[in-house]
């Protein structure tokens, strides 16, 4: 079977973990509990006829305190590049990890994830600014780990980019 | 039972986990593993397995320890904090090191247990803190953001209103019709006290946030905020290879305290580290320093970064949610607070690109008056009192405006049309010629095309208008001045920002006068017509027009008696020796100009005792007394403190100019204009 993996990346406190959690296990929980180290998670999905084992590196969050070691990021398919739209710096921390990890991984496939989409009302986000990354072509999509809403389709529409991609 | 070095004894009874490295990806564990390795990875002594192949993260980790081992020098690496689970379902976490002992290649991995969980806790309560934080400085600047979004956007409606209300007013209506247009009136004057109202509670809710700590702390000292901003800063720099560092040349033993407060300047310094790290190459220095300005105190923030895009201009890097071009900053909501807050204070902001390299980003702040620095800091200077007050009761209805004096060349910018276009109307039927703009730096055009011929006695400019708002058309209008000697052009602002600090910005920035929005038809005249009127009557003051430190209605009695005596009541040698002084003492301060900007102490002494013999003239004391200081420094060849004694000068024959010119009678263009009042100029 197909083997990919797949890194989670993004500030402390956007849903990363939440995400694995509800794809792998299809749970949420209201309480943050911020990560430390990485966790590796995985599950087998079918991409267009074909089984693949997706496994799910979910890295800490990025802080002050802590940077993500490029280390962790060796043979990676793909990452979710998650955002906290709530939180309107978490999108530029976002897009300054994803420059370096070009820096270092050059062109890997990727998703951008506005998660937490329950919770519209407090988005304080740039919509210029996210249409400016899709017109660059990003692929960004709406989720949410509490109620599950795209959740599979962004990770499905990453292993489709994984798969497509040449490398 | 195989035999193992003292080291190996020693780290299995720490409990850690010891594999050796064997060839083909195989491993075999030194002595008995512990309990959690054999649940783990169903291990026992003596027995080989290929660990990459039980765990991902290990088969990541052993490729970066294959490259060390095999390289058999540098720093033994890591592998940062993991988590596994059973087949139980048990978490357990891990970290690992790749060694070298006794010659043999070991994999040590260590059980954490309770020290993750402590760290864990550690981690939750620093992030939670942060969570915390970003949502407090988030909720004031919301707040900030909201108290000014409602002092502008709610006054222009209400400015249009009232506008409408007071020139139907003037006509001779039916009375039915005009019983309406009063009740229209009163509303909308109701309307406003309710604006107020709510600006004063913001007001008061921002003022007791601003006065967090002060009592305790006293004026904020920036050499400290630096330094505290320095050493908080310092791990994320590190982290990011950049060096943060304070500036050699800071000396301690001065007095680095200013007006504003410790909790804002510490966000300001954030704030700009935090842009200046967005944009440091790996290996660059980030310096913080001071400088100081005599009445004010500069701290910058340098970079060696790419420096300022070529297109990047002030209003663009601080404005609101504006964004670098490249490499994008937080969306510029930070630097807008920055620009926001240190304009409250009476302070400016700006960014420029470093001759070799790099940007710096910076803020000036006026020092702490010697009284509040020695006890309790004051957030300013005092300012006037402009809008905040709620009128206790009914707003009078208009009262006849005082005889129209000679009419006057106004140029007036403000980018909504409505109100652009009841301004013109007002002022229009009063008689005076008004050129009207729609921004600041059309404003600006109209003034140098004007400079000349056609001169403008009044320009008239809204604050938030696109390409130059009118802080920026005003300090540019007066550089302009400054440049080529010419007399000040009266200034007036139309605000709806009329908080102290912002009236405080505003007169700093050159302003006469403001008036605040929504106004009244008499007080925009009174505003504009101050210091040109040609009646008594005119005299008479508006309540709700401001008239701002420097502005002066009417020449004072005794300058005019004082002139009077002077030249025996002689008319024409007292125009004579008005219109060779206006003429001649621009000149002069230019020349003190030009002998500071390049320290020349015997220029200064010359140029100083030249303007002061003129100026003694006119009895004006303490500009005397401020030429004489200037003297006194190029004589010594001690030009500390020459900047601001400077100010001092060139702001009160402002004054003194206005009251000169006053006195003269008007030009016969002016007398006898060329164009009609009600010329097609006057539309919009």
């Amino acid at each position: 079977m197909l083997q990919k993996k797949i890194c989670m990346l993004g500030s402390f406190s956007v849903g990363k973990t939440s995400l694995v959690r509800r794809f792998v296990s299809g749970i949420f929980s209201d309480k943050y509990q911020t990560s430390i180290g990485v966790k590796i998670d995985n599950k087998t999905v079918e991409i267009s006829g074909e089984e693949v084992k997706l496994l799910l590196w979910d890295i800490y969050g990025e802080d002050r305190f802590q940077k993500v070691q490029m280390s962790y990021l060796n043979g990676m398919s793909g990452y979710l590049l998650v955002v906290d739209p709530t939180r309107r710096e978490t999108l530029e921390d976002a897009l300054d990890l994803q420059q370096r990890v070009k820096e270092s991984k050059g062109e890997v496939p990727s998703v951008l994830v506005l998660n937490k989409s329950d919770l519209l009302k407090d988005w304080d986000i740039d919509s210029d600014r996210i249409a400016l990354l899709e017109r660059n072509g990003q692929i960004v999509l709406c989720t949410s780990a509490k109620t599950g809403e795209g959740v599979e389709l962004a990770f499905s529409r990453l292993a489709r980019a994984m798969l497509e991609s040449p490398a | 039972m195989p035999r193992h070095s003292i080291y190996e004894s020693f780290l299995l009874q720490q409990g850690l986990a010891l594999f050796e490295s064997l060839p083909g990806g195989q491993f075999v564990p030194l002595g008995h593993p512990p309990d959690w390795a054999k649940s783990l990875w169903r291990t026992s002594a003596g027995s080989h397995l290929n660990l990459a192949e039980r765990s991902p993260f290990l088969e990541n980790f052993l490729a970066e320890s294959a490259r060390f081992w095999d390289s058999a020098s540098g720093e033994s690496p890591d592998s940062g904090t993991w988590t596994e689970q059973d087949s139980a379902g048990n978490d357990y976490h891990l970290e690992a090191s790749a060694l070298w002992l006794d010659g043999r290649r070991i994999l040590l991995v260590r059980n954490l247990g309770s020290i993750f969980s402590a760290r864990q806790q550690v981690y939750q309560t620093a992030r939670d803190s942060l969570l915390a934080h970003e949502r407090l400085v988030h909720e004031i600047q919301k707040k900030e953001i909201l108290l000014h979004t409602i002092i502008h956007d709610l006054s222009q409606p209400l400015t249009a209103m009232r506008g409408c209300f007071d020139l139907l007013l003037v006509e001779t209506l039916p009375p039915n019709i005009a019983k309406f247009v009063n009740i229209g009136h009163r509303e909308s004057l109701r309307q406003e006290q309710m604006i107020r109202g709510i600006l004063e509670a913001f007001s008061a809710d921002l003022s007791a946030e601003q006065s967090l700590g002060k009592d305790a702390a006293g004026p904020p000292d920036l050499a400290l905020s630096s330094k505290l901003a320095v050493e908080q800063f310092s791990p994320p720099f590190f982290e990011r290879g950049v060096k943060l560092v304070v500036d050699r040349k800071l000396d301690d033993s001065l007095d680095w305290r200013v007006i504003g407060d410790t909790p804002r300047i510490e966000r300001i310094f954030g704030n700009l580290l935090e842009n200046a790290l967005r944009y440091s190459p790996r290996g660059s220095t980030v310096t913080v320093g001071l400088e100081d300005r005599g009445s004010s105190i500069l701290a910058f923030v340098d970079d060696e970064g790419p420096g300022l895009p070529s297109d990047a201009s002030h209003d663009r890097i601080f404005a609101l949610f504006s964004k670098g071009k490249d490499r994008p900053g937080k969306a510029g909501l930070g630097l807008y607070f920055c620009k926001m807050t240190v304009e409250r204070w009476g302070g400016t902001i700006g960014a420029d690109n470093r001759p070799g390299g790099g940007s710096r980003f910076w803020f000036r702040l006026l020092r702490a008056p010697a009284a509040s620095a020695a006890s309790v800091k004051s957030p300013a200077p005092a300012a006037p009192p402009v809008t905040l007050s709620v009128p206790s009761a009914p707003a009078p209805a208009p009262k006849p405006s005082p005889a129209p004096p000679r009419p006057l060349r106004i140029l007036i910018a403000d980018d909504n049309e409505t109100i652009l276009e009841l301004a013109v109307e007002i002022l229009r039927s009063r008689g005076h010629f008004v050129t009207p703009v729609s921004d600041g730096a059309a404003a600006l055009d109209a003034f140098v095309k004007n400079k000349d011929r056609n001169k403008f006695d009044v320009v008239v400019l809204d604050q938030e208008m696109p390409r130059l708002n009118g802080l920026e058309t005003a300090r540019a209008i007066c550089e302009k001045e400054k440049k080529s000697g010419a007399l000040h052009t009266r200034l007036v602002s139309l605000t709806g920002n009329a908080t102290p600090e912002d009236s405080r910005r505003i007169r700093e920035s050159g302003f006469d006068a403001l008036l605040p929005k929504p106004f009244e038809r008499n007080a925009l005249y009174q505003v504009i017509e101050s210091g040109f009127s040609a009646s008594p009557d005119a005299s008479a003051a508006a309540p709700s027009a401001a008239p701002l430190a420097g502005a002066v209605p009417a020449p004072p009695e005794d300058l005019v008696a004082h002139l009077a005596r002077l030249t025996n009541d002689n008319a024409k040698l007292r125009r004579t020796l008005i219109s060779s002084f206006l003429s001649d003492a621009p000149k002069k301060i230019a020349a003190i100009r030009r002998a500071l900007a390049r320290k020349n102490a015997n220029d200064l002494a010359a140029s100083a005792h030249s303007l002061k013999g003129a100026i003694a003239i006119f009895q004006a004391e303490k500009l005397v007394a401020a030429a004489r200081a200037l003297e006194a420094m190029g004589r010594a060849h001690n030009l500390k403190g020459a900047a601001d004694e400077f100010r001092l000068l060139t702001s009160g024959l402002e004054e003194l100019f206005r009251n000169l010119r006053a006195l003269l009678p008007r030009s016969p263009r002016r007398a006898k204009p060329r164009r009609s009042p009600r010329s097609r100029k006057t539309r919009p």
